[in-house]
């Protein structure tokens, strides 16, 4: 269905190693004619900032009052706190996915997109990162988790998912930041030589570390690099197989499934693509990478997003196919009622956002429509939403017994919780945009000086 | 010191070649990409990988071990009769604590060797360094024979030559 193959150039025809340092220092260093920060950057940090406050209110509040302010009970003990953590932490995936599991394929567009990617991996990350030890109640003894000798000589349950999900977050954060910051390490020392105030020279030069392009610093920066990503693209699997588990490690209705981990890493994939199109899209004409950022890289991203969805609909379906399929009763009757009953408007919001709108990618022309692919994204992330809240709520509204049924309607402590996460997000965001290079220099020089 | 510019990789490769060849060790070269294979840039190999691959098998055990340890001897708990040893359980936290120790011992071992962190270096000092990150080619050189290598760096085409004081 795709029109004719016009491929696009992944770079824009006259592009030099000196024109791209000029263009990327320009956006973060912003000497030139133009020295101010754009409005638009104010506005969404005035937005962000304000969503944010929010979140820092219901947090404080949550500290103050307890888990008592939130809409969570008997039979559903998980709500919007677990929900909010599974859908951030598989929008982190996208970064990874494109950052590490597309350099060890060697595929060129990957490299003008993988800063900005990883950098949407490290806000989401952090988000995601919060739930978890919100949700504990006692979030002061959160250190309970990490293994260590102790006066009450106790260890954590080695044998339970949700432990083996500590770990699984713990080392993704740490090893997002440190393979964000390794591959940053070259353009902060551009950024330095490049920069006229002496605060600007100390700021960037402090975070260069002294890396001053060396043969022996290039000579081990690459290995390390390599090793690094393919290091990041099981570790992405992981984790997200873990959050799977995390379920299905339950005796739960609807969770106890096998087809779980592979099930959450489609949906971790297909909400990180989301995410990274949605910053993309608006970022390119924003900040002018157009000739770095082409109708190639939006082409990639859009049939990536398409084969997610598909991937998606597979677990959708397997999801349903293995309920009726399978002996258990109460399996069928929380399908039932996940299908048509209270949360029915849920499940279906999730088959169309998720499975049914991203379909149109399949035409080259809608893959190209850049509004309209946005639109596309942004009802995947409501409807990734959507498919944890029906995940998490009706499994737990409906469980194997009919007496302990139940529902589940979140307060406003919770919602303000998810719009202060969101606020987190862009700010820390828009603060790595305005502050940071948004285009990986010294690997785009490498590219344009041709194969090696 | 001597410090070079050239205009081309190439060109300062050639150059830092040459005056190697009487003076190993003498010369390192700047500048702001990977060095190209195809322009005679790939100079020996790292040893990081196999201290990353070190620190993930450490990682990977202690983890392992620590599991091992506390579920076997410091606190066996009975959960639904599984033996107090159950290693399959094991694998995810050993998996992450390998990934984490490799990556944590990739970047170590990277400022051990790469000489980092270095905020100050007489280097710094020459004019033609503030191109090496900005997409120049800087040689720099520190000679026994200072006549040679400066004869070297003329006969490539060197376009800036300065003497900085260590």
């Amino acid at each position: 269905m795709s029109g004719p193959a016009v491929i696009a150039p992944v770079v824009a025809p006259g592009e030099t190693a000196q024109s791209l340092t000029e263009r990327i220092c320009a956006v973060t260093l912003r000497e030139g004619a133009r020295p101010w920060t754009p409005l638009w950057w104010w506005a969404a940090f005035a937005v962000s900032l304000g969503l944010l406050g929010i979140g820092v209110i219901a947090v404080g509040w949550l500290f103050y009052a307890g888990l008592g302010i939130w809409g969570i009970d008997w039979p559903v003990v998980w709500g919007l706190d677990i929900l909010n953590y599974v859908w951030w932490i598989a929008i982190a995936s996208g970064g990874t996915f494109i950052s590490a599991l597309f350099f060890l394929l060697g595929v060129e567009w990957r490299t003008a997109l993988n800063r900005l990617a990883e950098s949407l991996t490290l806000c989401a990350a952090l988000c995601a990162a919060i739930f978890p030890i919100l949700h504990l109640g006692r979030p002061w003894f959160f250190y309970w988790l990490f293994p260590y000798p102790n006066t009450m000589g106790l260890w954590a349950q080695f044998r339970s998912p949700l432990v083996w999900d500590f770990f699984a977050i713990l080392t993704y954060v740490l090893a997002s930041i440190l393979f964000w910051y390794f591959g940053l390490l070259p353009d902060l020392a551009t950024l330095r030589d490049r920069a006229q105030g002496q605060g600007r020279r100390v700021f960037y030069g402090v975070l260069a570390l002294g890396f001053r392009g060396s043969g022996r610093q290039w000579r081990h920066y690459r290995s390390v690099y390599a090793v690094m990503a393919a290091l990041m693209a099981p570790l992405v699997v992981s984790v997200h197989s873990i959050v799977g588990m995390d379920f299905a490690g339950s005796a739960a209705t609807g969770w106890h499934s096998t087809q779980f981990p592979p099930f959450f890493v489609f949906g971790a994939a297909l909400s990180g693509f989301a995410v990274v199109l949605l910053a993309i899209l608006p970022l390119r004409s924003l900040l002018g990478l157009h000739a770095y950022v082409t109708e190639r890289h939006i082409d990639v991203l859009g049939r990536l997003f398409l084969t997610s969805s598909l991937c998606v609909g597979y677990a959708y379906v397997m999801d349903a196919f293995s309920t009726f399929y399978g002996p258990d009763e109460a399996d069928r009757t929380m399908f039932l009622m996940r299908v048509f009953g209270l949360y029915a408007p849920v499940y279906w919001g999730t088959i169309l956002l998720n499975i049914v709108f991203p379909q149109l990618l399949w035409w080259r022309s809608v893959r190209l429509t850049q509004p309209l692919v946005w639109l596309i994204g942004l009802g995947v992330l409501v409807g990734m939403w959507l498919e944890r809240f029906q995940i998490i709520v009706t499994s737990l509204a409906r469980t194997q017994l009919p007496s302990a049924w139940g529902h589940y309607t979140p307060t406003i402590w919770e919602w303000s919780l998810l719009f202060g996460t969101i606020g987190l997000f862009l700010t820390t965001f828009l603060l790595i945009v305005r502050l940071m290079p948004v285009v990986a220099m010294a690997e785009m020089r490498a590219m344009l000086r041709g194969p090696a | 010191m001597i410090v070079a510019a050239f205009a081309t990789e190439a060109a300062m490769r050639e150059a830092a070649a040459e005056i190697r060849r009487g003076d190993p060790g003498g010369v390192e070269t700047y500048m702001a990409m990977e060095p190209g294979e195809a322009q005679g840039g790939a100079e020996g190999g790292s040893v990081l990988p196999a201290v990353m691959l070190c620190g993930g098998v450490a990682g990977g055990l202690g983890g392992f071990l620590m599991q091992a340890y506390a579920t076997t001897i410091s606190y066996p708990q009975n959960i639904g009769g599984r033996p107090d040893l159950s290693w399959p359980a094991y694998i995810p936290t050993t998996f992450e604590l390998a990934v984490l120790g490799a990556v944590v011992a990739g970047m170590a071992g990277f400022l051990v060797l790469a000489g980092m962190p270095r905020l100050y270096d007489p280097v710094d000092l020459a004019e033609g360094m503030r191109a090496a990150m900005l997409g120049g080619y800087v040689l720099v050189a520190r000679p026994a024979d200072a006549a040679r290598a400066r004869q070297v760096l003329s006969r490539h085409a060197a376009i800036g030559i300065e003497d900085v004081a260590e």
